[in-house]
């Protein structure tokens, strides 16, 4: 079997974002970029899986603009076979990567595909739900414990209420949660193997995908700066407060 | 694996397809980015939090501590990263152990004990020209972990000039060498268990005179005695009242020891610059954060220009060493004499480390001082920089005489 992981490039998690004058969306210029860190989950339950010797092969997925090579590269140096690019300069809402990664899909034909459950830029969480729609395969999302056997998985998932066990046939879709695993550092001889991995690159076009937004963003703007607390008297001055300054009683 | 992190000189040769494109020659190679990031993580997430629970001026991490972080380590491949590949090493090439020093270096005891010791210790990289029997005795427990060693160079005449000044006399007796003399400012000499000895079988004066040799600390004749300095990592003299030493202990022939001491020296002023950035690197991160935080006559330390002025001034200055250390490691990596480059590197990078930790400690004022940070030691360690592998006068020497010639010696 053959495990797909896709891997988005974002703004690193440690990077104190900042909007653009124009409100048009962050800033990424000269700004570091790393893994989505539920992709970096991805990968490594991938690598995990094949080397239980459930799955035979590891390939590494990104869309988007030249760069995402690196972070491609970046999963080959924890342990993925090799890489395919879906170059493109256009701006990718969540419909245009489910597209482009089916058509990926139909080409590689893996036994499961396994995604993020949202990537740390746009928080969409949608792109695992929309994949599996267009498939026409099973999902299960919010995955915090994976275990494959006989052609199914069985997959523990973090809902509201607590932890959920459901059993899906393969080849399935599955979003990674943050408990899922601990993905490792990648080491020296596979960064230096990661050198000669081959990433293969195609494009929307070549796919045959129209990546034209849906969605138009309106303004990004940063969260209202936090007023300075206060310290009452009494319980009086308290709930005379919440009352006529907050408002929220 | 060192052959294939050589920067590849096609790279930066103009091509007909690409005129005029130097992009990316700026730039690390991408493999090193990656080590880079992989060393700082683990610097961050493995080796800091297991130092954290030490003392101040600690130089070593307890052994149940130690080699769980040497396991991960070794498992990534951070391991012995100057010594060859062939032993068991990470056999990087210089660029490489520039950028896993200064990133090594991250940590409170990094200016000498890069990640607390979780990469091991390389061996004097002189005992790889040693014979197959000897790199298995004495180099391969070092890398393990099991043994240490030291280089003993400097005597109480001189340690920049030892073509002059190293007097300890070796005498050839049958099978064996007979060592008289001392030797002084020997790191960390009394905890180790063999060392790396220059010594002179020549006339006094001639650089062909010194001969290099493996001599085992328990030998009958040889002592140590420890030299408190301004760090906690001590320098101890050594002592050799008519130790023996098996002849084949020598390394090379008689009378090669200096150009092999040369070489070594020349090619560990790499990391030793590396390391130095990273230690002050990590001082202007920390000084950052806390003049964004503090509060002086009603405004952030930030808002002043003083302020900014030092951490503006700061940044620029480690670049500048960074990139003249890259320099000097590229042009090895290219097998070109590096002598220079090394030099240069070697001397901006103590002096703009020196100076920026003293810049750091003056923004943090008196919990700059205070035993609570790692700055007070850093500023000591700093301090020692800039005379170990040779002081700033020496190097700028180095440079100057190559530009002036023999116009820059004294007649004699």
């Amino acid at each position: 079997m053959k495990a797909l992981v896709a891997v988005k490039r974002v703004v690193d998690f440690n990077v104190k974002v900042r909007v653009k004058a124009d409100k048009s969306g962050v800033e990424t210029a000269g700004v570091k970029m790393s893994m989505n860190p539920f992709d970096e989950i991805g990968v490594e339950e991938a690598l995990r899986l094949k080397e239980k010797g459930a799955v035979e092969e590891v390939v590494a997925v990104s869309l988007g603009v030249a760069q995402c090579q690196e972070t491609i590269r970046t999963a080959l140096a924890m342990g993925a076979d090799r890489g395919i690019l879906v170059e493109t300069d256009a701006e990718l809402q969540p419909l245009a990567v489910a597209k482009l990664l089916k058509a990926v899909v139909l080409e590689e034909k893996p036994g499961l595909v396994i995604l993020g459950k949202q990537a740390i830029d746009d928080d969409c969480n949608q792109t695992g739900q929309m994949l599996a729609a267009l498939l026409g395969w099973p999902q299960a999302t919010f995955a915090s414990k994976l275990v494959i056997a006989d052609g199914h998985a069985e997959v523990t998932r973090e809902v509201d209420g607590g932890l959920e066990t459901i059993r899906i046939v393969l080849p399935a879709i599955l979003t990674t949660d943050l408990r899922l695993n601990e993905p490792r550092y990648a080491s020296l001889p596979n960064i230096m193997k990661a050198k000669r991995k081959p990433i293969a690159t195609v494009t929307p076009e070549s796919l045959g995908v129209d990546v034209a937004p849906r969605l138009k963003t309106l303004k990004v703007e940063e969260p209202p700066k936090r007023q300075g607390g206060k310290k009452v008297g009494s319980v009086a001055e308290l709930v005379d407060k919440l009352k006529n300054e907050a408002r929220v009683i | 694996m060192a052959e294939v992190l050589t920067t590849a000189p096609d790279k930066l040769s103009p091509s007909a397809a690409q005129p005029m494109n130097t992009l990316g020659a700026w730039e690390l190679p991408e493999e090193l980015r990656m080590l880079r990031e992989v060393t700082r993580q683990f610097m961050e997430e493995e080796v800091r939090p297991v130092e954290d629970t030490l003392p101040h001026d600690c130089f070593k991490l307890p052994p149940e501590k130690l080699l769980p972080l040497q396991e991960k380590a070794k498992k990534l491949g951070l391991w012995c990263v100057e010594s060859p590949a062939e032993y068991g090493g990470a056999g990087l090439n210089l660029l490489g152990q520039a950028v896993v020093a200064e990133e090594g270096s991250r940590c409170k005891m990094g200016a000498y004990i890069r990640a607390c010791g979780a990469f091991s210790h390389d061996p004097p990289n002189v005992i790889f020209l040693a014979t197959p029997q000897q790199i298995k005795t004495y180099a391969l427990p070092t890398m393990e972990g099991r043994r240490k060693a030291f280089v003993a160079i400097s005597e109480p005449s001189g340690g920049s000039d030892p073509a002059r000044a190293i007097r300890t006399r070796a005498v050839r007796k049958g099978d064996r060498y007979v060592i008289n003399g001392t030797k002084t400012w020997i790191t960390d000499a009394g905890n180790c268990d063999w060392g790396i000895l220059f010594a002179r079988t020549g006339e006094l004066g001639d650089r062909g005179g010194i001969t290099c040799f493996i001599v085992d600390s328990n030998t009958p004749g040889i002592s140590f005695r420890r030299i408190p300095v301004i760090r906690a990592y001590s320098p101890y003299e050594i002592h050799f009242i008519d130790a023996e030493i098996p002849a084949e202990n020598r390394i090379g022939e008689e009378g090669q020891g200096f150009r092999v001491a040369e070489k070594w020296l020349v090619h560990g002023r790499v990391p030793y610059a590396a390391g130095v950035i990273g230690v002050a690197q990590l001082a202007l991160e920390m000084a950052i954060e806390w003049v964004k935080q503090r509060e002086t006559f009603g405004a952030k330390l930030a808002t002043r220009q003083a302020i900014q002025f030092m951490i503006a001034d700061s940044e620029m200055e480690l670049e500048a060493a960074r990139l003249l250390t890259y320099k000097a490691a590229w042009e090895g990596d290219l097998g070109h004499d590096n002598k220079i480059a090394a030099s240069i590197a070697k001397l901006m990078a103590t002096e703009t480390a020196g100076r920026v930790v003293d810049r750091c400690v003056q923004m943090f004022g008196g919990m700059g001082v205070a035993q609570e940070m790692p700055l007070e030691r850093w500023y000591r360690e700093m301090r020692v920089k800039r005379l170990g592998e040779g002081p700033s006068e020496v190097q700028r020497m180095v440079v100057a005489r190559s530009l002036l010639g023999d116009a820059a010696r004294t007649s004699r």
